[in-house]
């Protein structure tokens, strides 16, 4: 008697704890400012706010930031970023992968290609120098329609992009890289630009 | 054979004056492991240096070999921690507190600052020095000072958000001297130095690059800053002179310290101090006539 009872506790206890893991919601959001321990802290500070945050883990380099959160508070999207915003800094990606195995995500690449797609690879000059750099200027190429992939290297500054012809062009690219603060060879990004973006991704500007 | 000797006399001489002396500099001498510790701040105690570990939650006591032999555990975010006569003075920046923790009687941890109404908001910096007390209060782009024990009612408060002189982005450090505060603006890449009534005196490092300046040092005679994206200590005088780069295995530095006249990097990426020695050093030709000078290595300038 004694041995079923024990077993059924064992049982129960193991299905609790199950239970309680499967409970917490995964959050992972690309943060866009980190360059430095004061900075990754402060990030890690403002989510104290939330009660009930867990596993918050925070990559200093790649601004890569993650926690776990009760899946009954139901923590959602806007609130997530609002609260990094909050912070002083820019979040980039974001997703959820709820409890019940729900994927929900800010941003991303939504090209979709067609019979008519014509998909080149190419690599191209944007300024930049540090790990927040090159996750703005990755995530500023994907968002472009027609954008496949994005990888951009720090030490030679050059970004291998694959696209999709039919939807977008290398200048079009270029531009909107411009546009989120990074100088490239078609296209300068404007002092305002520039001066917006974190003081650790001040990179030496191109001249033109 | 006398005329033999004075001649190998007379070349001797003038081989020798036509040598010219080295400048005087920082040179690298080398690494101390600080393993499992990613270095803050560092302050010196007469038996070792105390580095905080804001990666874990802790402040440590190091040997000179890098050896552990103390740890003051559960701290919330422990930043740039100072020592004056058996206290240490810890900003903790997670919680918004700075404690002093007396090392000659380890049992009390004294949180002693309540803000009622006017709370920190990220304490990345703090220094004692006797009566005297200042904190770089992060988020809140400010200073805070003390100089009558802690005295509630001596608090005084200066700088805003902002770019011009006496303004701030994000100071992480301070240092307090004999007639002055100095402070790491970080995130404006630069030093500033105020009079104890916050009124601004200096400005220094603008113009070098500097991609976020998160530590400061002052001896006697010179000014250090930490330069922590592109690796590298800046070294100035006291009228903000640019003097010396120091890159040698210098790895994201966060502060800067002077002991027994050896100087101490406290590198947060790679986990060790880099020591530099006054000395001879090379320097490159052109830079030479610019760069010259005649400094030592002294300890922190305190009252």
């Amino acid at each position: 008697m004694k041995k079923i009872i024990t077993l059924t506790m064992i049982l129960l206890f193991g299905t609790l704890t199950v239970q309680a893991q499967k409970s917490m919601d995964a959050f992972e959001v690309q943060v866009d400012g980190l360059g430095c321990p004061f900075c990754a802290y402060g990030l890690e500070k403002k989510f104290k706010e939330f009660k009930g945050i867990k596993k918050v883990a925070i990559d200093i380099e790649t601004g890569d930031f993650s926690f776990l959160y009760p899946s009954e508070k139901a923590l959602q999207m806007d609130a997530v970023i609002a609260q990094v915003e909050k912070a002083g800094y820019t979040p980039n990606d974001a997703k959820i992968t709820r409890a019940n195995g729900i994927i929900e995500t800010s941003s991303g690449n939504t090209t979709v290609l067609s019979k008519e797609s014509v998909v080149v690879s190419q690599q191209l000059f944007a300024a930049g120098q540090c790990g927040m750099c090159e996750a703005r200027i990755e995530a500023t190429a994907l968002a472009l329609p027609g954008v496949t992939t994005a990888v951009w290297n720090k030490e030679n500054q050059q970004l291998k992009v694959s696209y999709d012809k039919s939807q977008t062009t290398i200048d079009g690219i270029q531009k909107e890289i411009a546009m989120a603060g990074h100088d490239t060879k078609a296209h300068q990004a404007t002092s305002e630009a520039y001066k917006n973006l974190p003081a650790c991704c001040h990179y030496e500007r191109l001249e033109q | 054979m006398r005329q033999l000797i004075y001649g190998i006399l007379a070349i001797s001489l003038l081989v020798g004056c036509a040598q010219e002396a080295k400048p005087l500099g920082w040179k690298y001498t080398s690494s101390i492991a600080v393993n499992g510790v990613n270095p803050i701040g560092i302050a010196a105690a007469a038996d070792g240096l105390w580095l905080s570990d804001g990666d874990h939650f802790r402040v440590v006591k190091i040997n000179e070999q890098g050896k552990i032999t103390q740890s003051i555990d559960s701290l919330d975010r422990p930043m740039h921690i100072a020592y004056d006569y058996g206290e240490l003075v810890i900003p903790q920046y997670g919680n918004d507190e700075v404690m002093i923790y007396n090392t000659n009687d380890s049992k009390h941890i004294l949180p002693f600052i309540v803000f009622d109404q006017d709370s920190l908001d990220a304490p990345a910096g703090a220094d004692i020095n006797g009566n005297e007390i200042a904190i770089a209060d992060f988020y809140n782009n400010r200073i805070l000072y003390n100089k009558h024990n802690l005295d509630k009612d001596w608090w005084i408060s200066f700088g805003k958000e902002g770019k011009a002189d006496g303004d701030f982005y994000y100071p992480t450090d301070v240092q307090i001297t004999q007639d002055a505060l100095w402070v790491a603006d970080a995130y404006n890449n630069r030093l500033q130095k105020f009079t104890k009534e916050g009124k601004h005196l200096l400005t220094i490092g603008e113009d070098q690059n500097m991609n976020a300046a998160t530590g400061i040092y002052v001896s006697k005679e010179q000014v250090f800053s930490t330069d922590f994206e592109n690796d590298r200590v800046l070294v100035f005088d006291l009228d903000g002179n640019f003097l010396q780069e120091l890159k040698d295995d210098v790895n994201k530095p966060t502060d800067v310290l002077i002991q027994d006249g050896r100087l101490y990097i406290a590198n947060y990426k790679s986990s060790s101090l880099s020591v530099y020695d006054w000395g001879e050093i090379e320097v490159l030709e052109e830079a030479q006539e610019e760069h010259h000078h005649e400094h030592h290595g002294e300890e922190s300038e305190k009252s």
